[in-house]
């Protein structure tokens, strides 16, 4: 573990080996902490900009909710079967 | 003593704030697993005073002013005896004896430490790099003070059982005693950081602040007090002096983001969710998974509301967890399958509303509609073809009989176990609504039982 800018600001510290520090005192029951939405703490305090990128980035990580019309012709078809069934 | 207070006089002089705090930390290094029992028992309550104030004042690393040698003292008799009550709480758990109030005791003398560092620090005796042990201590006793509130829990549960007493009643006494005080304990550091005048920010308290209030939305997310919360992030929206936020550690940055944005999400403001989250998915650790699936798990209901946008398999096949609660649902929103959808929902609604995200998500089901009668908009084709017109610019039927959406719609939640079957006039109203949404564009002719659709946008974002 590195300790990174200790100089300039009080903060700009790596953390400690601290591991998500459950204390050891308590390891016996499995801690419920994973359950719930809390923030894990991270295992370092400051990173540069250019390593909080995600493998691969965040192209294609979101898409349209509508599907893309290539099923659409069986639906259309099943449609007017339906739609025939109504009218006799 | 001497040897204990070794790797704490070395940081010292190396003025660095992380390496004291390891000297403070309640859990044994991975190298030294004794360290905690060595340092114990170096010692006893009678000389353990004495003893610290030598070792730090007759030692080879360090020079401590006499007011600072005098601070530390204080702070690491109370570590020590802290220490000695997390030890005694180990063993006796290790011998499955232990007694009803001994967590308790471990956070009352965690506390004494806590304050101890605290007071040292308002003081000003203590340097300014210091000022990490005081949140590492903080976060230690946010973790004491839960242990300890669950044992209380449990013993009154206990006592209340063979007492006769029921369940709902033991509930309504303050089960977060010790917790509570953390909060109010927490909060006074949070102020000690926000209010710092010292104009020399190389030395500053202020880089505090942001770890400070993470640590108290952590506390108040416990403690179901969302309220709180919001006061803190208001407090900090109206300081002027504090450094820029890009300046603060980045997990300072994307822990406090994360909380905005998922204190704007419980509030409905989905759109600064949607900015605050996206900024914390932006920066946050690649290694730390765990914290990216927190994220996704508002970032995702949140955008289907705000962007209409779902995640894509891409993204939900690296977190088994989303891909198993959100991909059924996603696939339903998709497909315009009703009642997918609502089986889908149905399915993970208990893990939905823990997380406090199925109500946003119902609102997911507009969407699948919203998709499901843009088909019976694309399944009635094309006007045909008139004089001049060519295949490109040829227009789509925009008068659609009401009869068609109610039979897409009963197709839609025809599926098994829906026992849903809908009124043509309840099919009515609910086209009604999504116009009114504008989801779709158009009017409803009552007179000619037809929807008469816009020719062009019929489906606003969606190409057609």
């Amino acid at each position: 573990m590195s300790a990174q800018g200790t100089s300039t600001s009080t903060t700009k510290a790596a953390a400690s080996d601290n591991k998500n520090g459950e204390p050891a005192t308590e390891q016996k029951p499995a801690a419920p902490l994973e359950e719930d939405d809390e923030f894990e703490d991270f295992p370092l305090e400051d990173w540069p900009e250019e390593e909080s990128q995600l493998p691969g980035g965040n192209a294609h990580l979101w898409e349209e909710s509508w599907d893309d019309d290539d099923t659409n012709e069986e639906f259309a078809v099943q449609l007017r079967e339906e739609l025939k069934k109504l009218q006799k | 003593m001497q040897v204990a207070l070794e790797p704490f006089l070395r940081a010292h002089a190396a003025q660095q704030g992380w390496g004291i705090a390891d000297a403070l930390s309640p859990i044994a290094p991975h190298d030294n697993p004794g360290r905690l029992y060595e340092f114990y028992r170096s010692t006893n309550e009678h000389q353990v005073e004495n003893e610290v104030r030598n070792a730090l004042k007759y030692n080879n690393n360090s020079r401590l002013a006499p007011k600072e040698a005098a601070a530390w003292t204080e702070i690491f008799v109370g570590y020590w005896r802290a220490i000695g009550e997390i030890l005694r709480a180990e063993e006796a758990s290790n011998q499955g004896r232990l007694r009803d109030r001994q967590l308790v005791d471990v956070y009352e003398a965690w506390k004494e430490l806590t304050n101890q560092i605290v007071r040292q620090i308002s003081n000003g005796n203590l340097p300014p790099w210091s000022l990490i042990c005081m949140y590492h201590t903080a976060n230690y006793l946010r973790m004491f003070a839960i242990k300890a509130d669950e044992q209380l829990a449990k013993v009154k549960s206990n006592v209340a059982f063979s007492s006769g007493f029921q369940d709902d009643i033991v509930s309504t006494v303050a089960r977060n005693e010790k917790l509570e005080e953390t909060a109010r304990i927490l909060n006074k550091m949070f102020s000690l950081c926000l209010g710092d005048r010292n104009p020399d920010m190389g030395s500053s308290r202020k880089w505090g602040t942001y770890y400070m209030a993470n640590l108290q939305f952590k506390t108040y997310f416990k403690l179901k007090n969302i309220s709180l919360s919001r006061n803190i992030v208001r407090t900090i929206a109206v300081q002027t002096d504090l450094p820029p936020f890009e300046q603060f550690p980045t997990a300072h940055r994307v822990t406090y983001k994360y909380y905005v944005g998922v204190i704007a999400f419980l509030q409905e403001d989905y759109s600064k969710a949607e900015t605050c989250l996206t900024e914390a998915w932006d920066h946050c650790l690649p290694e730390s998974t765990r914290n990216q699936e927190l994220i996704l798990t508002y970032l995702i209901p949140c955008r289907l509301i705000t962007k209409h946008n779902i995640p894509s398999q891409t993204l939900l096949s690296s977190y088994p967890h989303l891909q198993r609660i959100f991909g059924p649902l996603v696939t339903c929103i998709k497909s315009g399958d009703l009642s997918g959808f609502d089986n889908a929902l149905a399915a993970a609604e208990d893990e939905f509303v823990k997380r406090r995200i199925y109500l946003t998500l119902e609102r997911g089901r507009d969407i699948a509609l919203r998709n499901l009668l843009r088909k019976v908009f694309l399944a009635g084709g094309y006007e045909e073809l008139k004089e001049g017109q060519t295949e490109a610019n040829r227009v789509r039927k925009t008068r659609i009989p009401l009869a068609h959406f109610a039979t897409a719609f009963r197709m839609g939640t025809g599926g098994e176990g829906s026992g849903q079957s809908l009124e043509d006039d309840e099919v009515e109203c609910m086209l009604a609504n999504m116009i009114y949404k504008g989801l779709m564009k158009g009017y409803i002719s009552r007179e000619y039982q037809m929807v008469v659709l816009n020719k062009k946008g019929a489906f606003p974002g969606t190409g057609v």
